[in-house]
């Protein structure tokens, strides 16, 4: 099983890193240089990973734990109005981000009001193309008992609900985090940034328990892999856009144009086999990306023997 | 504050003083009362701002003296002094109106006896700064809304679906209550 771990340090001798990462079977994820310091976040076989260490303790750098990298969540808000900036939605979505995540924020086009709030249909697909949802429904008891919940009771993907009010639990989701109501001001007391790593700790929760049901029925390849192929393609090099390639647990969104590239993703290779046989591959909801899902190893080696 | 759930009473009074201090507003604000109740959709809130004294008197506010070729103005009350400027740009234009330093003014060609009749009134201010502390404040889910205000209080009242007359009778009882007209 793969590891995804950061690695924080100077760039004296990191070469040496890269080329252990190559050795043992693991793979870059990313890689940020600023001036002599660089942070590598990297997937590497879990049983390699005191090689890595010593090897980063000899470079006198240091290993940061990112158990939500290679993730891709949304955090979704009834509404983004602008007079109830800053929202709070920012804040949980930037205090994922220092554990590795991906995240992206998401307001609903009818999703204020307590009866007239709405999801279409299209929301509900865009946002089960993420790993996990967390939704932030406000301040009034009532209202999200009886009616919020509506929002996401029909989403495949796991959800964690952040809400003001204290109640024991909520149906139709895998979290609950109570005490984050309405804010007008970024969350920087020390309760409030208790309350963000309790949010985090529960998405965390909820992306092991993705992973473990992954482990039950393992993927062909892991998604790192084939983010080593598809960094190789020409497309993938000229997009400007941040991040091209984004992991998720169960596969990957490229950020290239579904259409245009289909044929070309069809055909790569990865361990002998083409692309299209190991994955479901199709176009992304929000456009001009693709979404890449891995079949597990028994899916693809079913279809073989028939 | 009144309502049905202590959380969102709590949270939305928090919520309106640091809306109030971000506008700079905590100080003229005297009086607030607040009804939440979740279960019927209903929002009420009244503000009494502290006595504004209505239009006044730039000789009030300000030293004006007579110089040769105008009018020379010293403004003693600095919280006047960006609604005084745009009332003598738009008086006299720009042209003839100089901002010597900050609360020195010359007019030009104007007299210090016309000048003196000047009122300046703070309250259209007043309330459009208002309105926007509880635009902010406001559920965005309640966009029925009525209002009732005079000089210095502005009572709204807002729900989601239909504004029904006891909610109406309500936010009025409120505001004559914040008037001092009838008991609680």
């Amino acid at each position: 099983m793969y590891e995804v771990l950061m690695y924080d340090g100077g760039v004296h001798k990191v070469e040496e890193l890269f080329d252990l990462i190559e050795d043992i079977g693991g793979f870059v994820l990313q890689k940020t240089q600023v001036q002599v310091m660089i942070i590598i976040t990297m997937a590497i076989p879990a049983e390699d990973r005191p090689l890595v260490e010593r090897k980063t303790a000899e470079l006198g750098g240091k290993i940061i734990e990112v158990p939500l990298a290679g993730t891709e969540i949304a955090v979704i808000g009834p509404t983004l109005g602008r007079h109830h900036m800053p929202h709070p939605i920012c804040d949980i979505a930037e205090h994922l981000r220092r554990y590795g995540a991906i995240t992206i924020v998401m307001g609903l086009a009818r999703g204020r009001g307590r009866k007239t709030c709405q999801i279409s249909a299209e929301e509900k697909a865009i946002i089960e193309e993420y790993d996990a949802a967390i939704f932030m429904l406000g301040n009034f008891k009532e209202c999200v008992t009886h009616e919020k919940i509506d929002l996401y009771k029909d989403i495949q993907i796991p959800v964690v609900t952040v809400i003001g009010p204290e109640v024991d639990s909520l149906p139709h989701c895998e979290a609950l985090v109570c005490g984050v109501g309405r804010k007008v001001e970024r969350m920087r007391r020390s309760e409030e940034i208790a309350k963000l790593e309790e949010i985090a700790d529960r998405v965390k929760e909820v992306i092991d328990v993705r992973r473990m049901e992954i482990e039950e029925d393992p993927l062909f390849v892991h998604p790192s892999e084939i983010k080593d192929i598809l960094d190789e393609m020409d497309a993938v090099q000229e997009c400007l856009r941040p991040a091209p390639v984004v992991l998720h647990v169960d596969g990957l969104r490229v950020k290239i144009p579904y259409k245009e590239h289909l044929k070309e993703m069809e055909e790569l290779e990865v361990y002998g086999r083409k692309l299209k046989d190991i994955a479901v591959i199709s176009d992304c909801r929000l456009g001009d990306s693709t979404i890449i899902k891995i079949r597990t190893k028994a899916e693809v080696e079913g279809e073989i023997k028939i | 504050m009144e309502g049905t759930e202590q959380y969102a009473l709590e949270s939305y009074q928090w919520l309106l003083e640091r809306i109030l201090m971000d506008m700079g507003m905590s100080n003229m604000v005297e009086r607030v009362k607040l009804t939440i109740r979740p279960d019927q959709t209903l929002f009420i809130i009244s503000i009494k701002v502290k006595h504004s004294s209505g239009k006044r008197p730039v000789y009030d506010i300000a030293e004006i003296k007579s110089q040769e070729g105008g009018t020379f103005i010293e403004i003693k009350d600095e919280s006047y002094a960006p609604r005084f400027l745009a009332t003598l740009w738009r008086l006299y234009g720009r042209d003839r109106v100089q901002q010597l330093t900050r609360l020195e003014i010359f007019v030009e060609g104007v007299s210090a006896e016309e000048l003196s009749t000047l009122k300046l009134d703070p309250e259209e201010e007043t309330r459009s700064q208002l309105l926007d502390a509880i635009w902010r404040l406001l559920p965005e889910g309640l966009k029925v809304r009525h209002e009732f205000y005079d000089d210095n209080i502005m009572t709204i009242v807002a729900t989601e679906h239909v504004m029904t007359v006891d909610f109406i009778e309500e936010a009025k009882k409120m505001h004559q209550y914040m008037r001092g007209e009838v008991e609680e």
